[in-house]
């Protein structure tokens, strides 16, 4: 006796876009609320608030012995502490945290399978679970930037208010916000690639954190290759650099920006690739 | 004898004697640790720096070689303790490299499959496990540190004579007590996060942000109140201070005082023991 065959299934003719942006919103509600309230969102809050504290020993400094710098230079101040501080370090390693942890921290949970097993496109999976990434880094590290901005020019008074108001400091802001948001979207896609490319994605993670500090004393020709150049060329207050730095033309905003969203839906395109194939054993972890 | 006859009877097999059974923990570990071909590849390589410390020291002291490329021994970097706390220095951060890749996966997954109990039912205390877990990391940077480096100064004494290690004799002692120093602060630093941090990727990248991160901050805080003391939460920086205090007589110029320095370590020391005190309990009493 044959087997019964089973009924074939409707050849597609169209791209379903809706049921992939109901999908991708389904995961959005999900995973938001997962990244931001639950327990690993803590080393995040810690992460990004710290940057915040230097800045009120700043005003408390102000407040007490009263000797403040030139505006501008606060400006300058606060250039240098964003581009080494906050993008090479606190941002760099919260994407490092988030990101890796997008598909390895449902496999070291136990959990990847209950996704894997909804009737959901894995490429689709990796979108919404990178965007849902994206949205809870913006809300809390966009947060921190702003209120470290404030921070810096409150102790100016009506000065730094002028600075607000007719000043440039709102278009600085806006920049280090862009800024913060493209490197989130960079090293967001290289960490998710990475996450699902090693079991202990930790020696990546170093590998291109050290390229990434490097960067400033490569030649202009290495320097290209890298997210931090195009980050940094980006930020409204440029940097000096040491003596034995090599100053690479800064990249202009018309390449940058479009450059940095183009690696990022390669390397968002690679891991979809990747996911296609992936399986899952838990019990080699 | 019928099976239901058989019943508990105490095992009365031979015993591994009592002040070796945390090394019990670390031969187990070793086949897991090198299970990671990266790993194994980088901890390799870490021996290279040692053949090429190693390679300077006899060329400096070949007679062949100095003839033949017609160079003197005092066109050479001289062999003193400068030359070791480079030495040191340099492995010391690849010590690190290998103590946040191994570290962090000690003992969280004892904790996240429940498995202390497994090991606290049996004659083992929570300090003998401890310890067997910082074994792991005791041996493994051992030999990437105080050994080769005592190994080149033996090899330094051979060439140079018996006289250069009584005029250096505070090199081998720095050598010991910086590598130790910074193996038990590494160590102990690994373990509390392992311990505290379910996830061994997330407790290796915090280890990193408390050395760079923090280190980050504390340059900050110098600059901003135009001070040294922001340097307290800059690990690196405390332990080279003292390193160099071990190897050159003194402490780093324009840093703080090394007292504070070993101040600072002592009490990160005592929170990270504190922390796994917490933590490895083989059982939690919810009221």
């Amino acid at each position: 006796m044959s087997a019964p065959s089973l009924p074939a299934a409707p050849p597609q003719t169209e791209v379903p876009w809706s049921l992939w942006k109901s999908q991708v919103s389904g995961l959005l509600r999900l995973e938001v609320k997962k990244y931001l309230l639950s327990k690993r969102a803590l080393l995040l809050y810690f992460l990004a608030f710290l940057p915040i504290f230097p800045f009120l020993i700043w005003n408390l400094r102000a407040m007490l012995v009263g000797d403040l710098p030139d505006i501008a230079q606060a400006s300058m101040f606060y250039a240098g502490m964003f581009q080494t501080l906050m993008l090479h370090l606190v941002i760099f390693f919260a994407c490092v945290i988030t990101f890796t942890n997008l598909f390895r921290g449902e496999v070291l949970e136990h959990s990847l399978h209950y996704y894997f097993l909804c009737p959901v496109r894995r490429e689709v999976l990796v979108v919404g679970k990178y965007i849902a990434g994206q949205f809870a880094s913006w809300i809390i590290f966009l947060i921190c930037v702003v209120i470290s901005f404030c921070l810096v020019y409150f102790p100016y008074g009506g000065q730094g208010l002028d600075y607000f108001t007719s000043g440039p400091a709102i278009g600085h802001l806006l920049a280090y916000m862009g800024v913060t948001v493209l490197a989130f979207l960079g090293y967001g896609a290289v960490f998710l690639f990475t996450g699902l490319l090693f079991r202990n994605p930790i020696i990546p993670a170093i590998v291109i954190w050290i390229w990434e500090g490097i960067n400033a004393f490569l030649p202009a020709m290495l320097q290209k290759i890298s997210v931090s150049h195009y980050l940094i060329s980006l930020c409204p207050v440029p940097l000096s650099g040491g003596p034995i730095r090599v100053i690479a033309d800064p990249a202009p905003a018309w390449l940058s920006v479009p450059g940095l969203l183009l690696v990022t839906l390669a390397v968002l395109f690679l891991a979809s690739l990747k996911i296609r194939h992936m399986e899952i054993s838990y019990g080699g972890e | 004898m019928a099976v239901f006859k058989r019943n508990y009877r105490q095992y009365d097999g031979p015993v591994t004697p009592a002040w070796s059974r945390f090394l019990i923990l670390p031969r187990y570990a070793f086949k897991n640790v090198f299970r990671s071909r990266l790993l194994l590849v980088f901890y390799v390589l870490s021996f290279v720096p040692t053949i090429v410390f190693g390679a300077f020291i006899y060329l400096r002291h070949n007679a062949t070689f100095l003839e033949t490329f017609q160079v003197l021994p005092r066109d050479f970097m001289p062999v003193d303790a400068q030359f070791f706390f480079i030495y040191l220095s340099f492995q010391a951060s690849l010590a690190f490299i290998i103590t946040a890749f191994i570290g962090p996966g000690l003992i969280s997954p004892d904790l996240a499959n429940n498995a202390l109990p497994l090991y606290l039912c049996r004659p083992f205390s929570r300090a003998e496990y401890v310890l067997g877990k910082m074994s792991v990391l005791i041996i493994l940077i051992s030999a990437v540190t105080w050994i080769p480096g005592l190994l080149l100064i033996f090899m330094q004494t051979n060439y140079a004579g018996l006289a250069w290690l009584t005029d250096n004799l505070r090199v081998p002692v720095a050598v010991l007590l910086a590598s130790w120093l910074w193996i038990i602060v590494i160590s102990l630093l690994a373990l509390a996060l392992s311990a505290w941090v379910k996830w061994r990727v997330i407790a290796g990248i915090g280890l990193f942000i408390i050395f760079f991160v923090l280190a980050g901050f504390g340059n900050t805080i110098n600059v901003i109140l135009g001070t040294q003391w922001g340097t307290l939460i800059d690990l690196a920086s405390l332990i080279t201070n003292i390193m160099h205090f071990l190897f050159m007589g003194e402490g780093l110029q324009g840093s703080i005082p090394v007292w504070s320095a070993c101040l600072a370590l002592a009490v990160l020391c005592a929170l990270c023991l504190r922390l796994l005190n917490r933590r490895l309990q083989a059982y939690e009493v919810v009221r």
